[in-house]
């Protein structure tokens, strides 16, 4: 039996999945080991050894392939422990990257602060070299005024560098020779250049996206390194393959290249395993929510796609790699319910988080948060919470928010958490709204799944309030992202600025960058990583506008269209996806078009795990009744005696009446009033506003 | 009816989501820069009597400025409003705030009944005049700047009139501008059916109870911060310099602040008389300067509705230079409000010290119009990353450099370089932070910036307006002021271009001071410094432009600034050596 492993690595706990060649899922909780990772990884391994009852050597000699994502770089990113890194750039372009074009977010807030640069400005040096807007040379760039900044980098003892000079995108011969010079002089120092990370028009973006780069480098690198040699240390053979922020995966040789490419590792899980999902329950379209301790992801699939952007910021730190567009708001089980001066309550975003966590952990922590809550509206068992290994403590929640918020709202206890129960869901709803309608999308049309501990109990409200008939608790909900790990193509973006109206662009030169693009993509996918030529495509996408707008559309087309210079069909995708995005196309007026960048992502199709449940046999619905408990109604406003089912007893192919809660170890869903639940062959959850079951809808259908 | 407490800070989220989602909208589909780029725009939600639910500002400038136009609709349309009219507005006569600000207002109707407003309004490209893109230096009446536009319906009941719209349309320069009205109209549609279907979910008397409850919740808000003011009549002042007309004038704005409990008075009726040129305000802009600059004193989160103006009383009388009387020119209004905040932080300085900020670096700004040698088009470029100076520091915060002023807070972005490169004939030379820009204090002034860039267009007019040449950005408590700001053109021939400033170039006040660029030292030909606000033509290919937008002031003595900070200013050289040395006391 040969084994496929995903692992994600959270701040409290280590998700594993294993899933043999014949369907065989073995899904493993951890606890993680912050100190170094990697030693929670190997545990993490041995006890899924122990599980499949065979040997550790055994086991780890029948896997092909471990996909991991890491929150290595996007917690360099957080807390600001990245390398030490200088940054090199044009002369008169030397504050860029800390001016970030001179925005402050919180504009009527005079104490917010800008972000503290990744290269501080006694870090950034400039050369005088120029190259013009044409690529032509303006100021030729001449090595020697490298050595004094040379010996700088090296008495400040500088671990990381970023090169990024005016206008590489059109000419990136300067940069070339700078990195050149500087990696032969700066021998075991990570030297990085923005044609190798980003080579596309905008100053700004490029600059931040390369010192992100170079800022988070060496941590990974340095990660990635101890990985692979405790890999090898237990004998391991199989390839190791890195989750990116684009949802693809790659070789760690790869990432070394351009480490800024794992900035959203972790989080691009979710909507990978959501795109698999849906597609399963014959979806196109999907919206991924993952409700943790402090935050709220949600994100979005369409045509069984994860939908990519490149506007995305981490800490404020731009970063223009297309990464999966995922929403985060400050909305989890930590989050700190307050009453602001106007005697209005509010939720988050300060969160407890895990440390000192809701008051019912009895960790220190004093401020009523979402958990709190849940667990006096009755939807968390204080006695099942993580199938009992913490126990919660539901009196002292009720003191909490008696003392911090009932008392000055004039509510009851359970009023007042009914009230953090419905902002919190309103929070949220607001981050899926963001996500879907303001992205031109229409929520009601998306199968809506679930992901993450505490989700499930806030699903139904969210839905409600978006009018979402229906939600899907997949079975390995409070997993998801690590099962996300192995659904993952390899993927490997590329871009090059071609700015030009389309009246004057040049075929040839249109044509060589993207041939160019693809024998890059070509020789990662085949020499590096070993995908046989036929399990490779090739995806272009074109950044367009019409003449004299600002802000363009990322167009995705398809290769035979654009390599053959098909600009009928082009122009036609073009006014299409502008009239779906804004409103209206100018295909009448026969606006003239302008082309900015031209994408290439190259992907090799990895093979898809069949995740099948074992040959349990299933037991009645009834049985797996364990108790009924009082849980609030929020139709009604009162609390209500219903049934609660066990979640981990395999009761598959059933239908279960609302309201209820179906109580597993890692899980709770709560089914409100007007709502049912049917069960599938695999033990997910379909949670369904009653008599909208959607017609058609293909819950039992056969995997892979 | 019974208030649920809890539903009121629903909707207080929703009405924010629903504005918030109307500029997305905008920003996404207007053309203009000055709309997608710089976001000068507001949108907002008003109620059937014109108070405001919420809004999203944008830049904080407009953040008065949709209410007192609602009225204006209510009173002149009475019952003549219907489902599906579109009203356009900008006239600063009938409580407009800006000739090129242009409002689109909706309303909404839930079962026949007016129960609220939509509205947007947008910064527009042109809006007729005697100049493109409406700021002329040489107007003195409201015709040479702007067409009027009071209250008038673009749609009745869902019908285009074309008559009004051709008519309107026909005394604008630019088609984009069409495009962009169209796109404020479908914010308003945007925002009209979510507050309709949200409505239509809680029911009329549901919603009319619990918005007064938000309003009353915010309202209280707003007092408490105003009732930890002690109460007093405060007074502060400040100058506005050069009405484009008379060289050396000046006019005094003066404010005298009441606060009395929960209530604050903002009185500027002592403020000067109006000017002849068009550096005159107008009710409703410098209402909104009042109303942003007191927003950043008190707590950020306070939502945006009636309930946070109710406590804020505004004078300003007609006649002033904060509210010229009809047909005076106005168009340079809104960027009298660094001065407006000026006197207002230096009035309440003494009573909430911990509140205010020393002074923000004022507007200066220039806007090129000329020939693109490589595409053969016209080009037009405002010149935003130039303009962009540090805010005042604070008790406990140094400025925020490179922010630009007060009105828009850091809301106006830089045009990236790069694309800059592309889409002017303009190569950019430097765009750095200023060393010793920033006002010494205990708290550091944010920087200011130096601009370089070599003109490149042909046939190149620069229109410069603003301020901030003359007096530096005041320091407080001991802090130093900031250095001022300066544009000037090196041309490469002996031949001057002609403009207001170019009989004074050579010597007199504005002399260049030396020693900022090397390109300028101790070249003695073809310096031209323009005045503050002016008219230059005919510049030559490969005139080297220069602006320094100045710092922020300096909060508190610079000898008590903590030494490891000083160090590390002048390890990254935004402080020099020498200044440490003598302005704060570095031993070493």
């Amino acid at each position: 039996m040969r084994y496929n492993v995903g692992i994600d690595i959270g701040g409290t706990f280590t998700d594993i999945i294993a899933v043999s060649s014949e369907g065989k899922t073995i899904v493993h909780k951890t606890l993680s080991t912050p100190h170094d990772s990697s030693v929670g990884f190997i545990n993490g391994i041995r006890e899924v050894a122990e599980m499949a009852d065979v040997s550790f050597e055994k086991f780890v000699a029948s896997i092909d392939a471990i996909v991991h994502g890491t929150t290595v770089a996007t917690n360099a990113l957080l807390t600001l422990k990245g390398a030490k890194t200088a940054l090199i750039t044009t002369k008169g372009f030397r504050d860029a990257l800390e001016m970030r074009r001179g925005i402050r977010e919180e504009q009527f807030n005079n104490h917010y602060r800008n972000v503290t640069p990744l290269a501080p400005r006694y870090l950034r040096f400039t050369v005088d070299e120029r190259i013009d807007s044409e690529g032509k040379v303006v100021k030729k760039f001449d090595e020697k005024e490298l050595l004094p900044i040379i010996k700088k980098i090296k008495e400040e003892q500088v671990e990381s560098v970023a090169i990024c000079f005016m206008n590489s995108f059109k000419n990136a011969a300067h940069e070339k020779q700078a990195l050149k010079f500087l990696r032969k002089n700066l021998k075991g120092i990570f030297v990085t250049a923005s044609f190798e990370v980003l080579p596309s028009i905008r100053f700004y973006e490029r600059v931040s996206t390369t010192a992100v780069s170079a800022f988070v480098g060496p941590i990974v690198a340095k990660y990635l390194d101890n990985l692979t040699k405790k890999l090898e240390g237990i004998n391991y053979k199989g390839t190791l393959l890195i989750m990116q922020s684009n949802g693809g995966v790659v070789v760690p040789e790869q990432v070394k290249k351009n480490p800024a490419v794992t900035v959203l590792s972790g989080p691009a899980a979710a909507p990978t395993a959501g795109a698999f999902y849906s597609k399963m329950l014959g979806y196109k379209n999907c919206i991924t929510a993952d409700m943790g301790g402090t935050s709220f992801d949600a994100a979005i699939v369409i045509n069984n796609e994860c939908v990519t952007s490149t506007e995305g910021n981490i800490n404020r730190y731009r970063i223009a790699l297309p990464s999966l567009d995922i929403i985060t708001i400050g909305a989890g089980g930590g989050s700190i319910g307050w009453i602001n001066e106007g005697g209005l309550l509010q939720m988050g975003p300060q969160s407890a988080g895990a440390m000192p966590g809701p008051v019912c952990y009895e960790r220190g922590g004093t401020e009523p948060t979402c958990t709190d809550a849940d667990i006096i509206l009755g939807y968390l068992n204080p006695d099942f919470f993580a199938g009992g290994k913490l126990k919660l403590n539901k009196a002292k929640a009720e003191k909490a928010i008696k003392a911090e918020l009932a008392g000055k709202l004039g509510l009851s206890v359970l009023e007042t958490a009914a009230g953090m129960y419905r902002i919190i869901n309103s929070n949220m709803a607001q981050g899926v709204r963001e996500i879907s309608v303001e992205r031109g999308y229409d929520p009601r049309e998306f199968l809506f799944i679930v992901a993450g501990g505490a989700g499930s109990i806030h699903s139904s409200e969210i839905c409600k309030e978006l009018e979402i008939p229906m939600f899907l608790v997949p079975n390995v909900s409070s997993i998801f992202c690590a099962a996300g790990m192995l659904l993952g193509d390899l993927k490997h973006d590329y871009i090059r600025s071609y700015f030009t109206s389309f009246n004057h662009l040049d075929k040839k030169k249109f044509q060589t960058l993207l041939n160019e693009m693809k024998e890059e993509g070509l020789k990662a996918l085949v020499e590096d990583e070993g995908v046989a030529k036929d399990r490779i495509t090739f995806h272009p996408i074109l950044d367009m506008r019409y003449l004299g707008q600002y802000h363009e559309v990322q167009m995705e087309s398809d290769w035979e269209d654009v390599i053959s210079f098909n600009m009928d069909a082009i122009f036609d995708s073009f006014h299409k996806e502008h009239n779906r995005q804004f409103g209206y196309s100018l295909k009448e007026e026969g606006t003239e078009m302008e082309l900015i960048n031209v994408r290439l992502r190259v992907v090799g199709k990895t093979e898809r795990p069949k995740f099948l449940s074992g040959k349990i046999k299933p037991v009645a619905v009834e049985s797996a009744i364990k108790e009924y408990r009082e849980v609030y109604i929020p139709e009604t406003g009162k609390m209500k005696k219903v049934a609660v089912y066990d979640g981990d007893k395999p009761i598959f192919n059933a239908k279960i009446k609302g309201p209820c809660v179906i109580e597993k170890i890692t899980t709770s869903v709560f089914i409100s009033e007007d709502w049912d639940c049917e069960v599938d062959g695999f033990g997910s959850f379909i949670v369904y506003e009653r008599g909208k079951f959607p017609k058609g809808f293909k819950s039992n259908q056969k995997l892979s | 009816m019974q208030i649920d407490k809890i539903l009121v800070s629903i909707f207080q989220r929703a009405f924010k989501s629903i504005t918030d989602e109307m500029s997305i909208s905008l920003t996404k589909t207007t053309r203009s820069p000055i709309l997608c780029e710089a976001k000068d725009f507001v949108t907002g939600l008003y109620d059937a009597k014109g108070q405001m639910l919420e809004q999203t500002e944008n830049l904080p400038i407009l953040s008065f400025s949709l209410g007192p136009v609602c009225r204006v609709i209510l009173e002149q349309y009475g019952t003549d409003i219907h489902e599906g009219d579109v009203i356009i507005h900008n006239d600063v006569f009938t409580m407009g705030n800006q000739n090129n600000d242009v409002a689109i207002f909706k309303p909404i109707f839930h079962e026949g009944v007016l129960v609220g407003w939509s509205a947007a309004k947008g910064h527009q490209a042109d809006i007729g005049g005697a100049v493109q893109g409406g700021y002329n230096p040489n107007a003195t009446e409201v015709w040479q700047e702007a067409l009027r536009i009071p209250a008038v319906k673009l749609y009745e009941k869902g019908k285009l009139r074309k008559d009004v719209w051709s008519l309107i349309f026909a005394n604008i320069r630019l088609t984009m501008v069409q495009e962009d009205i169209k796109a404020q109209i479908g914010a308003c549609t945007l925002g009209e059916r979510r507050l309709q279907a949200f409505v239509g979910k809680y029911g009329l008397k549901v919603f009319e109870s619990h918005k007064q409850a938000l309003f009353d919740s915010t309202e209280k808000m707003m007092r408490a911060e105003i009732k930890n003011i002690p109460n007093g009549v405060y007074k502060g002042g400040s100058m506005v310099y050069y009405d484009g007309k008379h060289k050396g004038s000046k006019f005094p704005i003066r404010t005298v602040i009441t606060v009395k409990d929960e209530d604050i008075t903002f009185d500027f009726s002592t403020s000067s008389p109006q000017t002849k040129g068009f550096v005159n305000g107008i009710y409703t802009s410098t209402c909104s300067a009042i109303t942003l600059t007191f927003l950043q004193m008190v707590n950020p989160t306070i939502p945006h509705n009636e309930g946070m103006i109710k406590p804020l009383k505004y004078i300003v009388p007609e006649g002033t230079i904060l509210n010229a009387s009809y047909p005076a020119a106005t168009t340079f209004g809104n960027h009298l409000c660094p001065q407006v905040a000026d006197a207002i932080f230096k009035a309440l300085g003494p009573a909430v010290p911990e509140r205010i900020t020393a002074g923000w670096n004022h507007l200066l700004c220039s806007l090129f119009t000329g020939n693109h040698p490589r595409t053969g088009k016209k080009y037009v470029d405002i010149c935003f990353l130039g303009l962009k100076g540090g805010s005042g520091a604070m008790k406990g915060d140094d400025g925020y450099d490179h922010i630009g002023m007060i009105d828009a807070s850091g809301g106006v972005l830089d045009q990236d370089y790069e694309m800059y490169e592309q889409q002017t004939p303009h190569m950019i030379v430097q765009h750095e932070y200023l060393c010793d820009s920033g006002g010494a204090g205990q708290w550091r002034g944010g920087l200011g910036t130096v601009t370089q860039i070599m003109l490149r267009g042909d046939d190149t007019t620069m229109v410069v307006f603003g301020d901030g040449d003359v007096e530096p950005n005041y320091g407080l408590f001991g802090g130093k002021g900031s250095v001022l700001n300066k544009i000037e053109l090196r041309s490469p021939s002996p031949t001057l271009p002609k403009g207001k400033g170019a009989t004074n170039a050579r010597g007199g006040k504005n002399k260049t001071t030396a020693a900022i660029s090397p390109h300028i030292r101790g070249d003695k030909n073809g310096l031209i410094v323009p005045m503050s606000k002016d008219i230059i033509n005919g510049i030559p290919n490969n005139t080297l432009y220069l602006q320094i937008a100045g710092g922020g002031g300096g909060f508190g003595n610079p000898k008590k600034r903590d030494k490891e900070r000083v160090k590390q200013d002048v390890k990254n050289e935004v402080v020099s050596k020498k200044s440490a040395k003598e302005l704060y006391g570095l031993k070493k």
